[in-house]
């Protein structure tokens, strides 16, 4: 119940609360966040929205001069009610992964693995093991870093970071130094991580498949501040602050492989609310996977379908409705069960079709992006 | 042996002053080539610049202004002889004292050099990975910034040899305690004794010669950062 | 024709200067450490009465104008502290004229903190007295009559590791100046400086217990045409020039001879 005062309090126990007030001739910065205690959370923005210099904040490489941070209970700096209390950076149990995978140039790859592990209180050596086969370095462990592809540089900071079993991960652009092969080498073993970790991944980017791809919450900023967060799905299906993750405006639903057509080439994925068939792209069944459909491709009728080469057609019921960028058109949000789905049509289409709120419809989906 | 006893004594002195100076720069310089480095505070320009000051000040005028403060009217010859030591011109620690001044930049400027191009980011590291600013310093800077501290020990070891004017001025001239080599030459040269000088020389700048070239030669190379 | 008026305007302007400088004649004079107010003020003197000419003095160590003088430095007169090294440059053929004795020098007792007219040598083996400057003995003039005048005294073995060598007398008057030394043993000629006379009394060491030091000078060969150098050189032989030796603590020749 809201207000239950220990409901709450069992809420602030778990979880990350962050409230960062910065103002400095260059960036300014006013977030106030409450982030879940699990999965990977997206900072997303432009270049210059603040999201390196919100992730510094909390890992405490930035000082925000009024600030408060707690993660899962541990108060890492509280400057409010007089308190003065900061956590130095060298103090908090987190992992980092910067940019450039910064590895140290004067230790190989296991004395880079190992620097941190001498100095952590409660790093297992069967951590390292872990992190080492999970980001699949082994072979590289006597190396120099000036011997390895940026990719392999990543995966070891990777690992360096993990191998102290940190209570946040903190990823700054992982993948942004790296080219488009790197990149879809690398996608997999994040996605590994996300879904071995049990820890909260505050994951920076400005790469919409990256986030379509990883997250599975979503802070979206702008000069600054925090202008939307939330479960991405949901958030992604936001009408009063459509959040263009791309070329334009759509949904991001989680989905299971359910049927595989080899005759056809094709797989049926099962999402709660329906199910659609796309390309067999050699995921097994049982597989999650993650599927974007953007409002362009989604086209309504009042009637099912017929004699159309559309071959995903659901029933769905009218959300909400709003005008477009363009006076000519609308964005819908539909409800596919609990999942939502977005739609554009022109005013003249939506006006015509008598569409209203609660309405049952029926989608045609004309083109969906198997992601991950 | 082609030299006297009194010139091995002056080189023998000369490699002990030059020694224990770069000791002490090392021990004194670092600090303050690491501040220098890191510091974008209001101070950093004239800390920079009275550091540097040995570098333009004529090495007589530090001679001089260090014999009058260090002697028994001076601020630190009070302080000596209230700490009963004595006073400090014409001992061997005090043509040290003298000599660290005089060589400070030398150590200073190199070592923050190396610091600076250190830059921010593998410290930021090392304190994500558990390490204290203290441990990142010695785990990660100095390994990083050794270059540096060769370069910065050879060019004072090196600076202190060929001390002359500081030396002269508050060294006193004493046989074994402050006469070091290049004032031993000088002598030699003022005595019209040109070949002892000849002889001198000669080996001051063989033996300078060696040091520097076996110290080059095996200088790390710096490491590439990634 | 703008260029060929300025150049006859360069012309003439260095033609008369060139004809200006052939009247003002100019001397460089090395003149050891010990002259330097005596120096000063003959040079004042002399240029009362000769005003368009210029004298040039730098004061340095006796050892080390004889040896840039034998490199050839542009020095056109040297007073030495110690004929030797005049004699050694004439016999090189380093001078245009005889060398000639303008002084004797003496050495004196001389404290900044210490009442100096109540000391003497033996008095210096006082364990108080930790420090006393003398020249060093190696190439300057008066050290090494110090040395002299000390072992005369029976007194230098005491001493010895007492010892600090200033490169000169100057230098050691400094050691002393600054109290780093308590005692000095320097030039007459330094100690009766105003300055120097204000801040303590002076001994003066009997001349029996040292060599005697002869001072003499040259005009050198470079200056073997030079009207002035000739002049300033008579000059010194003049009752003013002699009454400011005399003045200044220095032993005339003549005076010596008589004693």
């Amino acid at each position: 119940m809201p207000g239950d005062p220990s409901l709450k309090r069992e809420l602030e126990v778990s979880g990350i609360q962050a409230r960062f007030r910065m103002d400095w001739p260059g960036f300014a910065l006013d977030v106030d966040l409450d982030l879940p205690a699990r999965g990977v959370t997206a900072l997303f923005g432009r270049s210059g929205s603040g999201k390196t210099t919100l992730l510094r904040c909390f890992a405490g490489l930035e000082r925000a001069p009024q600030g408060r941070l707690t993660v899962n209970g541990a108060v890492w700096q509280d400057d409010e009610k007089n308190r003065n209390h900061w956590l130095p950076t060298h103090q908090r149990p987190l992992g980092y992964v910067f940019q450039e995978a910064s590895l140290f140039p004067h230790l190989t790859v296991l004395g880079n693995l190992q620097y941190g592990l001498k100095r952590a209180s409660g790093a297992q050596p069967t951590d390292l093991d872990a992190a080492i086969d999970l980001l699949g370095i082994r072979p590289l462990l006597e190396r120099k870093p000036d011997r390895l592809s940026g990719g392999e540089r990543q995966r070891v900071s990777m690992a360096r970071a993990l191998a102290l079993r940190p209570r946040l991960l903190l990823m700054d652009e992982p993948l942004a130094a790296l080219d488009h092969q790197r990149k879809q080498e690398i996608l997999p073993y994040l996605e590994r991580l996300h879904r071995a970790l049990d820890i909260p991944v505050l994951y920076v980017s400005h790469a919409p498949d990256e986030v379509a791809r990883l997250a599975d919450h979503i802070v979206v900023l702008e000069a600054g501040r925090a202008v939307a967060t939330g479960a991405l799905t949901e958030t992604l299906a936001r009408l009063d602050l459509p959040i263009q993750l791309g070329e334009d405006v759509g949904v991001v639903l989680d989905a299971v492989v359910a049927e595989r057509d080899t005759a056809w080439h094709l797989a049926r994925v099962e999402f709660p609310g329906g199910s659609l068939w796309v390309r067999d792209s050699g995921h097994a069944i049982g597989d999650p996977v993650r599927v974007r459909i953007l409002a362009r491709d989604v086209s309504i009728a009042l009637q099912p379908p017929a004699g159309t080469s559309i071959q995903n057609c659901l029933p769905a019921t009218v959300d909400q409705m709003v005008g477009d960028h363009h006076p000519a058109l609308t964005l819908l949000r539909l409800r596919l069960g609990p999942s939502p789905l977005l739609a554009r049509l022109t005013q003249r289409s939506a006006v015509g079709l008598g569409l209203e709120q609660g309405m049952a419809v029926w989608v045609q989906i004309k083109a969906v992006a198997l992601i991950g | 042996m082609p030299l006297t006893d009194s010139d091995l004594q002056a080189i023998w002195l000369t490699v002990r002053l030059a020694g224990i100076v770069t000791l002490i720069l090392l021990l004194v310089g670092t600090p303050i080539a690491w501040s220098l480095a890191r510091s974008k505070a209001w101070w950093k320009g004239p800390l920079s610049a009275v550091v540097a000051m040995p570098l333009v000040l004529p090495p007589s005028v530090l001679g001089f202004y260090l014999l009058l403060t260090m002697g028994p009217n001076g601020p630190v010859g009070q302080l000596t002889t209230a700490l009963g030591i004595g006073l400090l011109p014409f001992t061997f620690w005090g043509v040290v004292i003298g000599s660290v001044f005089y060589s400070l930049p030398f150590m200073v400027q190199p070592l923050q050099t190396a610091f600076e191009s250190i830059g921010e980011r593998p410290l930021e590291v090392a304190a994500t990975l558990r390490a204290s600013p203290l441990d990142a310093f010695f785990s990660v800077a100095v390994p990083l910034a050794l270059p540096g501290f060769l370069t910065a020990s050879i060019l004072t070891f090196a600076h202190t040899v060929g001390e002359f004017g500081v030396v002269l001025m508050i060294g006193g001239n004493i046989p074994g305690v402050t006469r070091v080599a290049s004032v031993q030459i000088y002598d030699h040269v003022e005595a019209l004794e040109y070949l002892q000088a000849h002889r001198l020389s000669a080996v001051m700048l063989v033996f300078s010669f060696v040091v520097l070239l076996a110290l080059y030669a095996w200088r790390p190379k710096p490491e590439k950062g990634t | 024709m703008k260029t060929h008026r300025f150049c006859s305007l360069l012309l003439f302007v260095c033609t008369a200067l060139l004809a200006l400088s052939a009247h003002a004649e100019r001397i460089t004079i090395a003149a050891a450490a010990d002259l330097k107010f005596a120096m000063d003020e003959i040079v004042v003197t002399f240029k009362k009465a000769n005003p368009s000419d210029e004298i040039h003095v730098i004061y340095g160590s006796s050892g080390k104008f004889h040896t840039q003088i034998r490199q050839g430095a542009p020095y056109d007169l040297f007073f030495s502290a110690d004929i030797g090294f005049p004699r050694e440059l004439a016999q090189a053929g380093f001078a245009a004229s005889e060398v000639k004795r303008y002084a004797f020098g003496r050495i004196v007792l001389w404290s900044a903190s210490l009442d100096a007219s109540k000391l003497s040598l033996g008095s210096l083996t006082d364990l108080r007295i930790t420090r006393i400057a003398i020249a060093n003995p190696k190439h300057a003039p008066y050290g090494k009559r110090a040395e002299e005048a000390l072992r005369a005294a029976g007194v230098w073995d005491k001493l010895e590791p007492r010892l600090v060598y200033g490169e000169n007398i100057a230098h050691a008057a400094q050691f002393v100046q600054t109290g780093n030394a308590q005692v000095g043993i320097i030039a007459l000629a330094l100690a009766m400086n105003p300055e120097l006379a204000a801040k303590g009394g002076y001994w003066l060491v009997p001349d029996k217990l040292h060599e005697p030091l002869e001072q003499g000078f040259i005009i050198t060969q470079r200056a073997a045409g030079s009207a002035l150098a000739r002049r300033f050189a008579d000059y010194m032989g003049d009752k003013a020039a002699r009454a400011v030796m005399s003045k200044y603590g220095f032993v005339l020749p003549d005076e010596a001879l008589s004693r």
